[in-house]
């Protein structure tokens, strides 16, 4: 076990320097920061000499290393535009997307395992082709459009919810729908196929021919096994729901990360944009990373591969 | 079946909408602004920021030394009583007495000649700096009288000190920094800062102490909340159910729709903002066809403004055929080269100069794309092919910094500036947008902007518009509206320099 | 998720006539609807230039907003035979625009899917076949693409170089090929432990034609069926871009810009947000029933 941990964590490492290394020349290749920080006013000179002071004039890779290892101490410089510590800022606004992404993919796990499982029991049965006909809509709705249609009945229409900002529980639940819904198809698609191939194993055949109550059976036995993969894939989604919130957070103003990460676009804010890949890209490694080691420990077969 | 739910869900919202809005605003004197469509005040302190909500908000927390009337166009007395000009670069100000600030520091000279002294040192590193860069020093004569030095003559000055320039407290700035003001503004205006909540939330409590004589006025409403919501669809959302009460980041088309809701009010109104579109003259871009001035000409027949103006931006916007906007001091409408909408005079322009089987070209914006395809639709009509890219405002920027764009439909605020000099000077002194290069315009200009004779400079100004115009280095398009909308129960007045004074609103 | 054909012959073989009928036929509705709506689309963006009633550019701005036939009665002074479901906010035939619409969504969606499809299934088969170091650095690309959030990256793409339609579907062919490798590497990987390619190793049949002659034609229904999923979700992705306004650029009649230029009026003309968006939809939903569908059909043990 320790060496296959050790293993994946030094792959994982890897993975996080050339993702880094990938963003930050994409990003100093693209465009150049002296003009973004000089800002209206500046003649030639100043950007010459903004361009001597940042270390712009330096080679890339240096720039990088130089970059790199600031970062390394959470120090991931100073927004162009905002002229205050990207890690800050970072700080201020992670609450608000991580309560999005976790209340979005809570009602994902909400709707997806029990509609997952109660399909897997009766394959091809109403609920089964309901909960089929459910994730098949899913897939198919654009987030945006069905964000923008939660905002007009519920929020303008019928007055329930609160539309825009962050300052009750209530705020999220409309954006957490949204971005939740789209994770639903996958998981409950892995859901019901993980629950049939474990009903029909010898295992739970076997199970069952010892007189075991079928809930026992389906809920210790069957659900737990089931239940892998859909750890694994919700890891994933979470890093998707992080990426995907930009467009959730703009419709309902809230300012999180997703949010920044726009806004910092728009401005050419490369520290921010940078910093924000590079989180991201973090949480992707270490979730799939977590979800790799639950596996393999629950899993032995897992680590002689 | 889902579908279908939906689809009348949003027929039921449109229908259902008439229903009047619940709001708050007026039972608890709370008025909730939303603003915020290009992007957040990156800190809240005046003189790091370059937003336009940065103005709506130094106006509400701050005072300069002049105020400038904002119908008459005239200069008053704020924070200063009086002025007079020494000699060419010094104006001696008689400061106002009584006046303190929200957190009990009482105004007098040394706030002024450390507020003047601090932002024109270039190592503080204020945001703009052509807002300050014009000013030598400020010496304190006595409590209340102030000396400034200009470092050259400078006949816009008070375009600056009534605008952009607002005192802050010398003990409380020395000690917090921009990054305190950001945090917790303190100043002398009609309503203080209760909290700063960066990119989301303001909220601004009247200044019941502002009762000294402000030509101002007195703050009404005594709550202020804004909201900073970047989509105008969400502000638009929430006006509706009640949860703001005003916005004025919406398009003509919403004036129009929310007009009809009742319990709603929404209105357009002219501002200064010029609208034009820009030809690479000079050939920065290498781009050939518009070096050549009857190409240039020819677009500037076939293009029509007036459409454009009657059936999209609407309200009281006017086609301009001024490179500034007609109220701003030197900007003689009859020095201007005017173009008339004629396909036909576009067409054998075009012939003359090579080009009848017209070309293709670039066009670059950050306005809405209606405005451009408008534009792209009356040039396909002359044989121009054109490809439209629309990008964020900082981004073409850029790109026009480094001469790429061939042609762009831009538009400029002139800093809300009644000065020629804060449009013109600013793009046709070679600087990095001026794609005319013309030494002519670079002369003339420099002239008009430093020269302390208001005959001379009208002079060189009007020189500088025949020029621009009959070369057509720009063709003006048309001066902007703002749209607003609000509840029905606040009085509410725009202004053309697009700064609402929300200190003047009260409730019917 | 993974559709792995790892059917035993005794599975294939199983009898389960009446349970397996039944799911043909749901699978094969399904299927042919979304085959039938596929083929359709397909159909009108071929004959776009004969069914649109307009040139889907011409702008008339006397004409703005007309009503669409339903709205007839209600407000007869914005209606306008000539354009059946009215216009839009600068007078350009909404249904010319909706008809030409489904060329540039099929066309990204069909060519980012080509591009994503050739790289994964490259990279994919590499891996899968030749395994040890090969497989080892294929599978660290892969993770090193799925830790890059493709939408912050497209909208950074769209902001340095300007979007438009290239770009986009440049942008999107290069990012959503994991899919495609990491079917193609475990699919190859079995395959290539087939009799039939260890006995085309064994006569000497060179790599590359084994490849291609023995491993590809039994990947080729999975390939499929990541394909229809890839497509959908370039065409949703394009949809989003344009929608925040880094997509395809204004006038192209792409459906997310449609929508995008519809927000202006969700509030009180929402048919021009309904529109596109129900086309988007409609397509979305026929490319995943159809490969739903083909997998059903051509692996029955997934269903069962």
């Amino acid at each position: 076990m320790l060496t296959y941990t050790l293993k994946r964590l030094f792959v994982a490492l890897l993975i996080l320097i050339v993702v880094s290394a990938l963003t930050f020349s994409m990003s100093h290749l693209a465009s150049d920061p002296a003009m973004a920080i000089a800002g209206e006013t500046a003649s030639a000179e100043d950007i010459q000499e903004i361009r001597r002071i940042y270390g712009f004039d330096q080679p890339i890779w240096y720039q990088y290393m130089a970059w790199a290892g600031k970062a390394l101490t959470g120090d991931f410089g100073t927004s162009y535009h905002y002229r205050e510590q990207v890690s800050v800022m970072l700080a201020q606004r992670f609450p608000t997307t991580l309560t999005l992404g976790i209340c979005a993919l809570a009602f994902a796990l909400l709707l997806s395992i029990p509609m997952g499982v109660l399909a897997a029991i009766r394959p091809n049965s109403l609920i089964d082709r309901t909960a089929l006909f459910i994730a098949v809509l899913g897939q198919a709705l654009p987030t945006f459009w069905f964000a923008l249609m939660l905002m007009i009945l519920f929020g303008v229409q019928l007055r329930w919810l609160p539309i825009s900002g962050n300052a009750t529980w209530a705020h999220f639940v409309m954006p957490a729908i949204a971005l939740g819904y789209y994770s639903t198809p996958a998981l409950m698609r892995l859901t019901r196929a993980g629950m049939i191939e474990v009903l029909n194993s010898d295992y739970i055949r076997t199970a069952r021919a010892k007189g075991l109550r079928p809930p026992t059976v389906m809920f210790k036995h069957a659900l737990r096994n089931a239940i892998l993969p859909v750890v694994s894939l919700t890891a994933v989604q979470f890093g998707f729901a992080l990426g995907g919130s930009i467009v959730i957070e703009t419709i309902f103003n809230l300012k999180g990360v997703g949010w920044l990460s726009y806004d910092a676009i728009l401005r050419a804010d490369l520290p921010v944009v940078q910093a924000i890949v590079l989180v991201i890209a973090c949480f992707y490694v270490v979730l799939t990373l977590a979800a790799d080691l639950l596996n393999a420990a629950l899993d032995p077969r897992i680590r002689v591969r | 079946m889902m579908i279908r739910t939906i689809t009348a869900g949003m027929l039921a919202a449109a229908i259902g909408l008439g229903a009047a809005a619940a709001h708050a605003g007026k039972d608890d004197d709370t008025l909730t602004i939303a603003w915020g469509s290009t992007g957040p005040i990156e800190n809240v302190d005046n003189y790091f920021n370059t937003n336009r909500t940065g103005i709506w908000f130094s106006r509400m927390v701050w005072d300069q030394l002049v105020y400038r009337d904002e119908k008459t166009f005239e200069f008053k007395g704020l924070l200063a009583e009086s002025w007079e000009y020494l000699n060419d670069t010094t104006l001696r100000f008689k400061l106002r007495q009584g006046v303190t600030f929200h957190n009990g520091e009482p105004f007098d000279a040394d706030d002024v000649v450390f507020t003047l002294n601090w932002i024109s040192d270039p190592d503080n590193g204020v945001k703009v700096q052509r807002n300050v860069n014009w000013i030598k020093n400020a010496e304190k004569v006595d409590q209340y009288t102030v000396d400034l030095h200009m470092k050259k003559p400078f006949p816009q000055a008070f375009e600056f000190l009534s605008g952009p320039l607002t005192i802050y407290p010398n003990e409380y700035y020395a000690k917090v920094g921009p990054d305190g003001m950001g945090k917790k503004p303190v100043g002398t205006g009609p309503y203080s800062v209760v909290s700063v909540k960066q990119a989301e939330e303001y909220v601004f409590k009247r200044n019941d102490d502002y009762n000294w004589g402000s030509p101002k006025g007195a703050g009404k409403i005594e709550n202020i909340v804004v909201r900073e919501i970047a989509d105008v669809q969400t502000q638009i959302a929430e006006l509706l159910a009640g949860g703001i009460d005003f916005t004025a980041d919406i398009s003509a088309d919403h004036v129009e729709q929310i007009a009809t809701v009742p319990g709603f009010e929404a209105l357009q109104a002219e501002t200064m903002r010029t609208g034009y579109i820009g030809f690479d003259a000079a050939g920065r871009s290498g781009f050939k066809p518009t070096t050549d001035v009857r190409v240039r000409r020819a677009m500037a027949h076939a293009i029509n403004r007036e459409s454009l103006v009657k059936n999209l931006i609407r309200g009281d916007s006017k086609v301009i055929h001024t490179p500034c906007f007609p109220t701003q001091f030197g900007c003689d409408v009859n020095a201007a080269v005017k173009y008339a909408f004629d396909p036909s005079k576009a067409k054998a322009l075009l012939a003359e100069a090579g080009y009848a089987d017209g070309f293709e070209i670039d066009l670059y914006s950050f306005r809405p794309a209606d405005w451009n395809e408008a534009v792209m639709g009356d040039l396909a009509k002359v044989g121009i092919k054109v490809n439209f890219t629309k990008m964020p405002y900082f981004a073409l920027r850029d790109l026009q910094w480094e001469g790429k764009t061939p042609m762009y439909f831009m538009d400029w605020g002139s800093y809300s500036m009644n000065d020629m000099s804060a449009i013109t000077s600013h793009f046709f002194k070679h600087g990095p947008d001026d794609y005319a290069l013309d030494p002519d315009l670079k002369q003339w200009l420099e002239t008009g902007d430093t020269n302390v004779d208001p005959a001379v400079r009208k002079e060189n100004y009007a020189k500088a518009i025949q020029k621009i115009t009959e070369k057509v280095y720009w063709l003006p398009m048309f001066s902007h509206v703002r749209n607003y909308a609000y509840v029905a129960s606040l009085d509410f007045t725009p202004y053309p320099d697009e700064i609402p004074r929300f200190f003047r609103y009260g409730w019917k | 998720m993974v559709a792995i054909d790892n059917r035993s012959a005794e599975q294939i073989l199983e009898p389960s006539p009446l349970a397996k009928l039944r799911r043909r036929i749901f699978g094969h509705y399904s299927f042919l609807f979304g085959a039938g709506v596929i083929v359709l689309m397909v159909l009108v963006a071929l004959a776009a230039p004969l069914l649109a009633p307009h040139d889907p550019y011409y702008t008339d701005l006397s004409k703005r907003i007309q009503m669409p036939f339903w709205h007839a009665d209600t407000t007869p002074a914005k209606y306008n035979p000539d354009h059946l479901l009215g216009t839009d906010k600068v007078g350009r035939d909404y249904l010319s625009r909706l008809i030409y619409g489904a060329q540039v969504s099929l066309l990204i969606g069909f060519s980012a899917m080509i591009i994503s499809g050739i790289i994964g299934t490259t990279l994919g088969v590499l891996a899968g076949y030749f395994g040890g170091r090969v497989d080892l650095v294929i599978n660290f690309i892969i993770n090193v693409r799925l830790a890059l959030p493709v939408f912050l990256v497209a909208l950074s793409v769209g902001f340095v170089f300007g979007a438009s339609l290239e770009i986009v579907i440049l942008v999107l062919g290069l990012f959503l090929w994991d899919r495609f490798a990491v079917v193609m590497r475990s699919i190859t990987m079995q395959a290539r432990e087939m009799d039939y390619v260890n006995a085309a190793r064994a006569i000497g049949v060179s790599t590359p034609s084994i490849i291609v002659r023995e491993v590809f034609p039994n990947v080729l229904n999975s390939l499929t069926v990541v394909a229809t999923v890839e497509m959908a979700n370039a065409i949703l992705l394009e949809a989003a871009l344009s929608f925040l306004g880094f997509g395809v650029q204004a006038p192209e009649p792409s459906w997310g810009l449609m929508l995008n230029e519809a927000r202006e009026y969700m509030f009180f003309h929402p048919w021009l947000l309904t529109l596109p968006g129900l086309m988007l939809f409609l397509l979305v939903l026929a490319i995943n029933l159809f490969g739903d569908g083909l997998r059903d059909v051509t692996q029955a043990r997934e269903r069962a």
